[in-house]
């Protein structure tokens, strides 16, 4: 099958508004969970929030865009990160007009992150806001087609916290069929009161920043974050200097256990990883680096912890970048695959922070500082979401 | 793709077949409210309670599909919007109760994917599993998904349990409303296409397919589809033109066009632009029978598999089509997205 390669990359986090911003709070373990400046809740001054540290205003600004025609904030930072990416990749507006070019974006809250003017909205009181077109899910995808006069293959996908790791394997699966030529793929999803309110009446949230991993943990931090991924097939590419990395391998599975918990045995996360090693004709051992789902929560880390076991004889360094910018949620995926890509390029392993002690039930421990020097050829990204969904990806070093 | 099996919850009579045999309701409602069956032989009373309607709906098509054909290799499903009034029961409670301690059902039933995984959960299917949200082209998403996924299998006799739901909340009802998508006066769905007036009428339902790459007692086949956005009105002909150029096909090859016309004045003369390179064609308007919603497209497929299968023959206007074999569907939503799906017998 085609060989499918990374040939550019976007993101926004709370721990940067660029690529460039995002390595380096990684490399120097800096987080970005604290208390909310722009996000409006109940629970803003009792819970601490991975936020992107713009408001609204300064991203419209920002990205040229009129004020009052329903860009939301899963809108303005996706299309942050879109520009990023396709930037990085030299995309021309044909490029981006042509129906070879596919765009399969993901997202939760979608265009109901407003919770307030959707309660409005829906309830009939008072006039319609400018966001009464712009609440569904695929909103700010579509918003993207039109600024872009995309005419080719769009998507979006949720499948909860996985949504944007299977935007990236669909986009492969586009271009290893030949249905496409390029692809940008990834997933936005920002704060919102919807969020947090359900995360919270599922009692899984952390009054402290998360901290994945570690025995004493208590639940997720939310974040908000947007990040894309060009991918091309190799053969495609003339200069072979944009290529960042190669996408090797996913696995996509159901853990058909429980709407909002994994399996004990976590057979849906070792399905995922098994099928990804499958289909990147690799070995266990051959992996140098996981980043994991990790949340934070006690049911995800211990069997996330306890499918690495039975998987690996040799468990791998790893670690969740979440302690660094929380559960993103749909974008999660996307800017996981970008921090394992930063990592095979710049051979070096982000750790997980906020670790005290870590859980005992394991003779393996994740990476609790920052690890430079290290080569690694592959890197293992999990994604697992609401709904039993589980997916896990596969990047490689360019070779 | 080969379609084995489907069955549908719509507001005409296709959850007992009737519709398809010529029994076919008159709406004099804003609303097309999908006629739903009993579910207390299908589903149990205890998680019935806390299912929402698309979930129901869903469940309740995928559960009858499932009992009688063999477990799928992969659950792919399509909706816009997912379960909309327990999302908006839960963001009424998070705004009425000032974010105070809230039970997570409504949380939980909401998310788009929660039918997909309850499929899975159900029937224990560790399966490929994703649901796709793209708005008025869902169904066509997981058209695409399905198709790559047999693309992959190659030889290999792998299944698929293929789907879309939508449902009406008085929520979204109200959205869709101020976003002035629906019409403001009364006509019956029989004159629809005739209201010349903007907007249309709004349906919702449940439609899958039990897809297989074996063609073995196939009841059809989804031969080809093809989705765009951003094209203006010239390009229209060019954009089907095109697509049966890619099948080695040409106008005369379609026996049947099934077109979306919903009655909004702004937006049908497109269709008319469409159909013109097919001339004086035997023709449906899907939209007459179940109203506007953004999966529509799968009721449209359920509806050109009938029709190759000698049913519902009474819906064909603009002349008869004795024994149609090739149907090509064409929707649109506000004029921006464009998909074309060929099925053949």
């Amino acid at each position: 099958m085609a060989e499918i390669v990374v040939t550019g990359m976007g993101a926004i986090s709370s721990i940067g508004l660029t690529i460039a911003e995002n390595r380096h709070s990684l490399e120097h373990e800096i987080s970005g969970i604290r208390k909310a400046r722009h996000f409006k809740s109940h629970y803003s001054d009792s819970l601490v929030f991975g936020e992107i540290d713009q408001s609204d205003e300064e991203l419209l600004l920002e990205l040229g865009l009129e004020k009052g025609l329903g860009y939301t904030r899963t809108t303005l930072i996706a299309v942050k990160a879109f520009r990023e990416a396709i930037q990085d990749a030299q995309l021309s507006p044909e490029d981006l007009a042509s129906t070879r070019t596919a765009f399969i974006s993901s997202s939760t809250v979608g265009g109901m992150c407003y919770t307030d003017d959707l309660y409005h909205d829906a309830n009939l009181q008072g006039s319609p806001s400018e966001f009464v077109k712009h609440y569904e899910g695929s909103d700010h995808a579509l918003q993207i087609v039109r600024l872009y006069g995309m005419k080719g293959i769009t998507d979006v996908i949720n499948t909860a916290c996985s949504s944007s790791a299977n935007a990236i394997a669909l986009g492969a699966r586009l271009l290893e069929t030949g249905k496409v030529d390029r692809v940008i793929a990834g997933g936005s999803d920002c704060l919102a009161k919807f969020t947090v309110n359900g995360f919270n009446s599922l009692r899984i949230l952390s009054e402290q920043a998360c901290k994945p991993f570690d025995n004493t943990r208590e639940g997720l931090s939310l974040g908000e974050a947007a990040a894309y991924l060009v991918l091309e097939r190799k053969a495609d590419v003339t200069d072979s200097k944009k290529i960042h990395a190669i996408f090797s391998g996913f696995g996509i599975c159901n853990d058909a256990f429980h709407p909002s918990a994994t399996s004990d045995d976590a057979r849906g996360p070792r399905l995922a990883m098994e099928l990804a090693l499958k289909r990147a004709n690799l070995n266990p051992e051959d992996i140098q680096y996981i980043n994991a789902h990790g949340t934070g929560t006690p049911n995800n880390d211990l069997t996330e912890s306890f499918a690495f076991s039975k998987l690996f004889k040799d468990v791998p360094p790893f670690s969740s970048t979440k302690s660094y910018v929380g559960h993103t949620l749909a974008a999660a995926g996307a800017l996981e695959a970008i921090y394992s890509i930063l990592s095979i390029q710049n051979r070096e392993v982000y750790p997980s922070l906020r670790i005290e002690e870590p859980i005992p039930d394991f003779p393996f421990k994740p990476t609790l500082k920052y690890a430079p020097d290290v080569t690694i050829n592959h890197v293992l990204s999990n994604s697992f979401g609401f709904g039993g969904n589980c997916t896990s990806l596969i990047f490689s070093a360019c070779t | 793709m080969y379609i084995k099996d489907l069955y549908a919850i719509s507001p005409q009579k296709t959850h007992d077949l009737s519709f398809e045999n010529g029994d076919w309701l008159v709406f004099n409602e804003f609303i097309y409210k999908a006629i739903e069956p009993s579910y207390q032989d299908i589903i149990p009373a205890s998680q019935l309670r806390r299912m929402g309607k698309a979930v129901r709906m869903g469940i309740g098509v995928s559960l009858p599909l499932m009992g009688r054909n063999p477990k799928p290799d992969g659950i792919i499903f399509g909706t816009a919007n997912g379960g909309l009034e327990d999302c908006i029961k839960f963001l009424n409670q998070i705004v009425e109760y000032n974010e105070g301690t809230l039970t997570p059902t409504n949380f939980v039933q909401s998310t788009p994917n929660a039918l997909a995984g309850q499929v899975a959960l159900i029937s224990e299917n560790m399966g490929y599993n994703i649901t796709h949200v793209n708005g008025s082209l869902a169904f066509e998403s997981a058209l695409l998904d399905a198709s790559l996924f047999f693309d992959e299998h190659g030889q290999e006799e792998k299944t698929i349990l293929l789907g879309a739901v939508e449902e009406i909340s008085d929520y979204n009802y109200n959205i869709d409303h101020l976003g002035k998508r629906f019409k403001q006066e009364l006509v019956s769905n029989e004159d629809l296409l005739y209201s010349n007036t903007p907007g249309s009428y709004c349906g919702e339902g449940s439609t899958q397919f039990f897809l297989s790459n074996n063609p073995e007692k196939s009841l059809a086949k989804f031969s080809a589809l093809k989705q765009s956005s951003c094209l203006s009105k010239n390009e229209i002909g060019d954009f089907v033109l095109s697509f049966l150029a890619e099948q080695n096909m040409n106008p005369e090859d379609v026996d049947c066009l099934l077109l979306g016309k919903n009655g909004d004045s702004l937006t049908d003369s497109w269709y008319d632009e469409l159909a013109k390179p097919f001339g004086d064609k035997p023709t449906v308007y899907f939209k007459k029978s179940v109203g506007e919603y953004r999966t529509v497209s799968a009721f449209a497929s359920y509806l050109a598999v009938q029709l190759l299968n000698g049913k519902a023959h009474h819906l064909i206007e603009n002349g008869a089509a004795a024994e149609p074999r090739t149907i090509l569907i064409y929707n649109h939503f506000d004029a921006v997205r464009h998909s074309l799906i060929l099925i053949q017998k």
